[in-house]
C-alpha cells in the first residue's frame, strides 16, 4: 500500500530516511520542472537537489499547516530566488515589480532573427520567452500554468496576495503574447 | 507610430485575462461571448491567450536523472546516534505470516511450555544458555533510491559477488530493499542496477577503495551480545 504524504512526513520526521526518500522520488519531478523553468537547465537538476537537503532539514519545523507539495513548493521557489541573486548580483530586486519598459527590453534581448519556425518549436520558443521574463512574473506564471496550481496555493508558496498575482499572471501572459507574437501565425 | 491605449483597451484586458482564468460570472460570461462575435481585436487577443495557456500546460516535464534520489539521499545530514536509537525502538514494523509460520509457532509455544513448566515447579540452578552459529547471524537490510530501474540486485564478499544470488524487491516509489542473514564480520558489496550499472551503496556507514579507481560499500555486522 502506497503511503500519502503525511505518513511519510511523520516518518522522516521520526528519521525514517527511507520514507523521505520515497518524498523525494513522488515529487522530484515536480520541484525539477520548477528549477527547470526558473533557471534553466544548467542549474536546475543542483537546486532541485538543495531544496530537498534543505525540506530534510528543516522537516522538523512543518506543522502540517498546508500540504507537503506546497510547503516544498516554497522552498523550491526560494532556492530559485537565492540561485538568481547570485546569479546578477545587484543587478535586479527580484521582489520589486518591474516598469514595463525594462520588461520589453528585456524580452527583445532574446529575440533571435529565426522566428518562423515550425510547430514543434513553438515550445521552445515559449521556453526561451518564460526563461527571459521577469522572475516575479516568472514563478507566478509557471506556478499558474505549467504546474497547474490555483492562485490561495500560489498565494501561500509566494506569501503574496491573490490580486497581485493574478496582475503578475496578466502581465506574464501579455508579456509572452508579445514575445511570440513574431512567430508566424501558421505555427500558433 | 503607437495608438495610445484607452480605458476600454484596459478594460477588454481585464475581461480577457479573466475569462482566461475562468472568472467571470455567467452573466459576464454571456455579454462577453457576445461582444467577442463582434469584436475582431478582442477575438484575436483572447483565441492568442487561450493557445498561450495551452502551450504552457502542454510544455514537456523534465525527465528526472536515475541518480537523482540517490545524490539527494547522499547529501543529508547522517542521522544522529539519537535518531538512529528512537528510529529502531519506535519503527513500526509489519508482520508478515502464513498457517505454516502460525503452526510452527504454536509449536514452538507449547514445547516451550513443557519445558518450562518443571523448571517453575521445582526450583533449581538453570546452566547459561549457549549461544549457537545460528543465533549469531544477524539480518541485515539494505536498501537504495533508484527510481526508473528495471532491476536492482547486490553483490558482496556475502555471495561471491555474484549479483545473480541477490536481488532487492521494489518496496515503494524508487526505492529498492533487500534483508540478507550475515554472521559477524565486514562485508564490502555494491548495487547493480539494470544488470549493468554498479554504483556503492550511498546509505552506507563506511566506504573504502576496492584497489581499482571505484569505492565499495562496507556493512560491519557485530555479534549480538548474549545475556
Amino acid at each position: 500500500m502506497e503511503l500519502d504524504d503525511v505518513a511519510l512526513v511523520r516518518a522522516s520526521q521520526r528519521g525514517d530516511r527511507d520514507a523521505f526518500g520515497a518524498l523525494i522520488a513522488r515529487h522530484s519531478r515536480s520541484i525539477l520542472s520548477l528549477t527547470t523553468r526558473m533557471l534553466g537547465p544548467a542549474e536546475a537538476e543542483d537546486v532541485a537537489q538543495e531544496t530537498f537537503v534543505a525540506a530534510y532539514k528543516a522537516l522538523a519545523a512543518f506543522k502540517f499547516d498546508s500540504k507537503f507539495s506546497t510547503w516544498l513548493y516554497r522552498i523550491g521557489v526560494n532556492k530559485c530566488t537565492d540561485a538568481l541573486r547570485t546569479r546578477r548580483p545587484g543587478k535586479t530586486s527580484l521582489d520589486a515589480e518591474p516598469d514595463d519598459g525594462a520588461v520589453a527590453g528585456e524580452i527583445a534581448d532574446h529575440e533571435t532573427p529565426h522566428w518562423k519556425l515550425e510547430q514543434a518549436e513553438l515550445a521552445w520558443e515559449l521556453e526561451k520567452g518564460i526563461q527571459a521574463l521577469p522572475a516575479v512574473y516568472r514563478e507566478s506564471f509557471v506556478l499558474k500554468h505549467v504546474e497547474g496550481l490555483d492562485y490561495d496555493e500560489m498565494s501561500e508558496i509566494l506569501g503574496v496576495n491573490r490580486d497581485t498575482l493574478k496582475m503578475r499572471v496578466y502581465k506574464a501572459r501579455t508579456l509572452l503574447c508579445q514575445s511570440l507574437a513574431h512567430l508566424d501565425g501558421a505555427h500558433r | 507610430m503607437t495608438t495610445p491605449r484607452t480605458f476600454d483597451d484596459d478594460a477588454s484586458d481585464v475581461l480577457v485575462q479573466r475569462f482566461v482564468d475562468q472568472e467571470l460570472t455567467a452573466h459576464e460570461r454571456v455579454q462577453f461571448v457576445a461582444r467577442l462575435g463582434r469584436d475582431e481585436g478582442l477575438r484575436r487577443r483572447t483565441i492568442e491567450l487561450e493557445e498561450l495557456v495551452i502551450e504552457a500546460e502542454r510544455l514537456p516535464r523534465p525527465i528526472v536523472p536515475d541518480a537523482f534520489a540517490a545524490s539527494v539521499m547522499a547529501r543529508l545530514p547522517r542521522p544522529t546516534a539519537w535518531h538512529r536509537m528512537r528510529n529502531a525502538v519506535w519503527t513500526p514494523r509489519t508482520l508478515q505470516w502464513n498457517v505454516a509460520g502460525a503452526m510452527a509457532a504454536v509449536c514452538a509455544v507449547l514445547i516451550a511450555a513443557i519445558l518450562v513448566r518443571p523448571l517453575m515447579t521445582i526450583p533449581r540452578r538453570v546452566p547459561a544458555p549457549v549461544v549457537s552459529a545460528e543465533s549469531s547471524i544477524t539480518p541485515v537490510r539494505l536498501v537504495i533510491m533508484q527510481p526508473g530501474a528495471r532491476t536492482v540486485q547486490v553483490a558482496g564478499d556475502f555471495n561471491g559477488w555474484n549479483p545473480a544470488q541477490t536481488s532487492l524487491e521494489q518496496i515503494s516509489d524508487g526505492a529498492w530493499a533487500v534483508t540478507i542473514s550475515l554472521k559477524p564480520g565486514r562485508y564490502a558489496y555494491m548495487f547493480v542496477v539494470d544488470g549493468r550499472r554498479w554504483i556503492a551503496d550511498p546509505f552506507a556507514a563506511e566506504q573504502h577503495d576496492d584497489g581499482f579507481g571505484a569505492r565499495n560499500a562496507v556493512v560491519d555486522v557485530r555479534p549480538e551480545k548474549s545475556l
